[in-house]
């Protein structure tokens, strides 16, 4: 811990407080988990028993932080991560376990409000709040935190993180498709290991970085077999499949690969036996824009799954969702010079994250979108966007404008990390609903 | 006599043993498409070899085979590049060792590759001009009839790569009483003289070869058959003749960037261009960026509007088990 005097930004908060504060979320946030998934097992009644599993790693302050914690002890070190573009297989190569962090919990977002204005990204603001008082055993349990500086939130709350924790930055160059970029980004990576290896104190060898991408292998093929299922009629609620995929974030990553065949192989089963999770003309709609993080940030999925008429959540095109283990790493031939370029390119060339850009617009985003549509069958898009993300608020008229051009609606929801919107968010997003009903029936 | 049983004997062996290795082939690429594509290739390539060799001893009209190889390119276009010419394969055995021992390839900067895709054609002229330039020096008489006459003179340049390492005919790399071959050793062995040709040779060897260990496909860069199969294709005449043909479709591609980097020619256009017909006249067809592209139906190879090799996820182990 640092001297309070050397912090560039937090307040201080008393150790007193910090535990006052932090006991009442943690059981309000129990309480919601709980709930949520209550909620969740009710609008599914049939649901396999492979889901089981997920829904226990789910919980927070549970299993998975025992997990962590017993490694912790036995001298691994955990490694956080607050965007996709964070390697993983550098992480796993250096045997250290690697978690996302950024926050889902809605309570802590007060706390932020007291360091940065309310207009910043929830996401940032509740990630501060979390880390001022010790709530996500993730966030606390990792030894170091690698942060993409993406927006501009991502990069201050890189820096306001960088008083509790040694903070690693990568700096993604806002041009992929360039030489210089793919230099810049390479050499950003290189420097990014040569700290992975001093804090494990391993060295990341041509044996571990091939073991570590063959295991994320393994995770991208069980992961695009679970959204392969969601093709066709609907076997898995949407909420739950969200679910699966977030749990690959702080879960240990062979064991959640071993779980997702195990719940493939069930779907497929239910796929054949034509068992469906809800009716197969439930209007399939696809969630575009900022992330839905678990646990509190359920708000929208709920909502869609829980209105009537009810809606199934098909796909989603969340850096949280079907975005996150989509890609593999595609090695040409096992050396570690191109296996650390493929590496490097498999987590920026394929990102659509709107905070690339290109001269024909993000092109790359409007295909992925455009392509899970045609795929899943999506009959309605909702665009959701938080208070104060820019990124992706901006490219919504992008979007729209494709959208309307193969005739798929698409519907633009402002939130931010409160429950004080839900029944206003409900009524309008039935009304949406009730317009693909129609469409659908139509 | 029983030398050339011998060798008769192990002509067939060599007949048997490539059909059992093809059969092999054949099976394994049909069990597990991924990456196993580039197996099924270096099969061909050496059958391709084996079947030069016969053809070379069955015909001497050097002519007539160059003749049927460029007719079959305008068709094909680069096809033969990839698959079939036998000096590729030795460097794709070069580069197949090198990867045995886990050693890094270095790329030419794109600037420079695409530079030398325009520079080709400068190239191509000067290797074809340059028997005459020679013949122009070299104060022999008769020499252009002997040269255009000659079994072997002016085709020489062209038909270098086609020449498998065993010929029918003489060379002035011996072996047992074997002739042996390496594209273009006529042609050096023809100009550098008798008390040279093996030094000049051997350095030509040595060069191709550990080039093709730091670089991939080195020579094919500008290679002057190869430059001229492109060509071919380059003219706007003959632009919709190509039967086969590398197709993207757009939407399905996440510009992962993996065929880039897996493109042993370093061509950018498969990457670069939106989707639709992709070949390009650099490309040699060999399907690697197809067989690694990890997106079901993203790349495909066509063939008169027929598809017959596509990429698929290549995580899914494959379905024919
Ligand atoms: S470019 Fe030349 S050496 Fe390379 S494959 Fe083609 S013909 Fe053979
Ligand atoms: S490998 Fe396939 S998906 Fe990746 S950039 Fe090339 S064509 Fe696109
Ligand atoms: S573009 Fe593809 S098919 Fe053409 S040479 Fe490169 S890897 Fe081979």
């Amino acid at each position: 811990m640092k001297n309070s005097s050397d912090k560039k930004y937090s307040i201080e908060i008393s150790q007193k407080e910090a535990e006052e504060i932090r006991n009442a979320i943690k059981a309000a946030s129990l309480k919601v988990m709980d709930e949520y998934i209550e909620r969740m097992k009710k609008s599914w009644p049939n649901r396999p028993e492979a889901m089981q599993y997920f829904y226990d790693i789910a919980k927070f302050f549970g299993t998975r932080e025992r997990e962590i914690q017993e490694a912790k002890e036995e001298g691994k070190k955990v490694i956080g991560y607050t965007c996709m573009l964070a390697p993983i297989e550098l992480i796993l190569a250096a045997d250290a376990i690697p978690v996302r962090v950024s926050s889902g919990f809605y309570d802590p977002v007060k706390l932020g409000n007291r360091i940065v204005p309310v207009e910043v990204c929830p996401v940032v603001r509740s990630t501060i709040g979390v880390e001022m008082i010790g709530l996500s055993p993730y966030l606390k349990l990792s030894d170091a935190l690698i942060t993409p500086l993406t927006c501009d939130g991502m990069t201050k709350l890189s820096e306001i993180l960088s008083d509790s924790k040694p903070v690693w930055t990568l700096y993604p160059p806002r041009l992929k498709d360039s030489e210089q970029s793919m230099f810049f980004w390479r050499e950003e990576l290189r420097t990014l290991k040569a700290k992975i290896e001093k804090l494990t104190r391993t060295k990341i060898t041509a044996k571990k970085l091939k073991a570590a991408i063959e295991i994320m292998h393994k995770a991208t093929r069980a992961f695009r077999r679970l959204q392969e299922i969601r093709k066709d009629a609907p076997v898995i609620m949407g909420r739950d499949a969200m679910l699966v995929n977030q749990t690959s974030m702080w879960d240990d990553i062979k064991r959640w690969t071993e779980k997702t065949e195990e719940l493939c192989n069930e779907l497929e089963r239910r796929i054949r036996e034509k068992v469906w999770a809800c009716p197969p003309d439930t209007p399939r709609v696809m969630i575009a824009g900022s992330p839905a993080i678990w646990p509190d940030n359920w708000k929208l999925p709920n909502l869609v799954e829980e209105a009537s008429p009810q809606g199934v959540i098909v796909a989603d095109e969340l850096c949280s969702g079907d975005r996150f283990l989509f890609d593999p790493v595609g090695v040409d031939e096992w050396t570690m010079d191109d296996m650390f370029k493929a590496v490097a390119e498999r987590y920026l060339l394929p990102s659509t994250c709107p905070c690339f850009t290109s001269e024909d617009g993000n092109k790359d985003r409007v295909n992925w979108l455009t392509a899970r549509i045609e795929e899943r069958r999506v009959d309605g898009v909702i665009y959701h966007v938080f208070r104060g993300c820019m990124l992706y608020a901006m490219e919504y008229m992008r979007i729209k404008r494709v959208l309307d051009k193969i005739n798929v609606p698409v519907y633009y929801l402002d939130t931010d990390y409160t429950r004080e919107d839900v029944g206003q968010i409900k009524t309008r997003v039935e009304a949406f609903l009730e317009m693909l009903k129609s469409r659908v029936e139509f | 006599m029983w030398l050339e049983v011998l060798s008769e004997i192990l002509k067939l062996t060599i007949f048997a043993g490539l059909a059992l290795a093809g059969i092999l082939a054949i099976l394994i690429w049909k069990k597990d498409l991924k990456t196993k594509v580039s197996y099924l290739r270096f099969f061909v390539q050496a059958t391709a070899m084996t079947a030069f060799f016969f053809i070379f001893s069955y015909t001497t009209q050097l002519l007539l085979i160059l003749v049927v190889i460029f007719a079959l390119s305008i068709f094909f276009g680069r096809f033969f590049c990839g698959w079939l010419c036998p000096f590729a394969l030795y460097l794709d055995l070069v580069a197949a060792v090198r990867k045995a021992f886990k050693i890094r390839y270095w790329n030419f900067p794109d600037k420079l590759n695409k530079f030398l895709n325009r520079f080709r054609y400068a190239l191509l002229i000067f290797f074809i001009a340059l028997p005459f330039m020679l013949e122009k020096i070299e104060p022999w008489q008769w020499s252009l009839a002997k040269f255009l006459i000659g079994p072997f003179k002016l085709v020489s340049v062209l038909l270098g790569p086609v020449e498998p390492l065993v010929i029918p005919w003489e060379s002035s790399l011996k072996l047992y009483n074997i002739n042996l071959s390496y594209p273009y050793a006529s042609v050096i062995a023809f100009y550098s003289g008798e008390n040279l040709a093996l030094i000049a040779i051997s350095i030509f060897i040595a060069i191709t070869l550990a080039s093709s260990f730091v670089v991939r496909r080195f020579w094919c860069r500008f290679c002057p058959t190869g430059v001229s199969f492109a060509v071919l294709n380059r003219f706007k005449i003959f632009r919709w003749i190509p039967l086969l043909r590398l197709n993207k479709v757009e939407e399905k591609c996440t510009k992962c960037g993996i065929c880039k980097r897996v493109c042993p020619a370093q061509v950018t256009d498969v990457y670069e261009v939106k989707g639709g017909d992709i070949t390009t006249s650099m490309c040699m067809l060999c399907l690697r960026c197809v067989e690694m592209c990890p997106y079901e139906d993203c790349l495909k190879l066509n063939m008169a509007g027929k598809t017959l090799f596509k990429s698929r996820n290549w995580l899914e182990p494959s379905k024919i088990e």
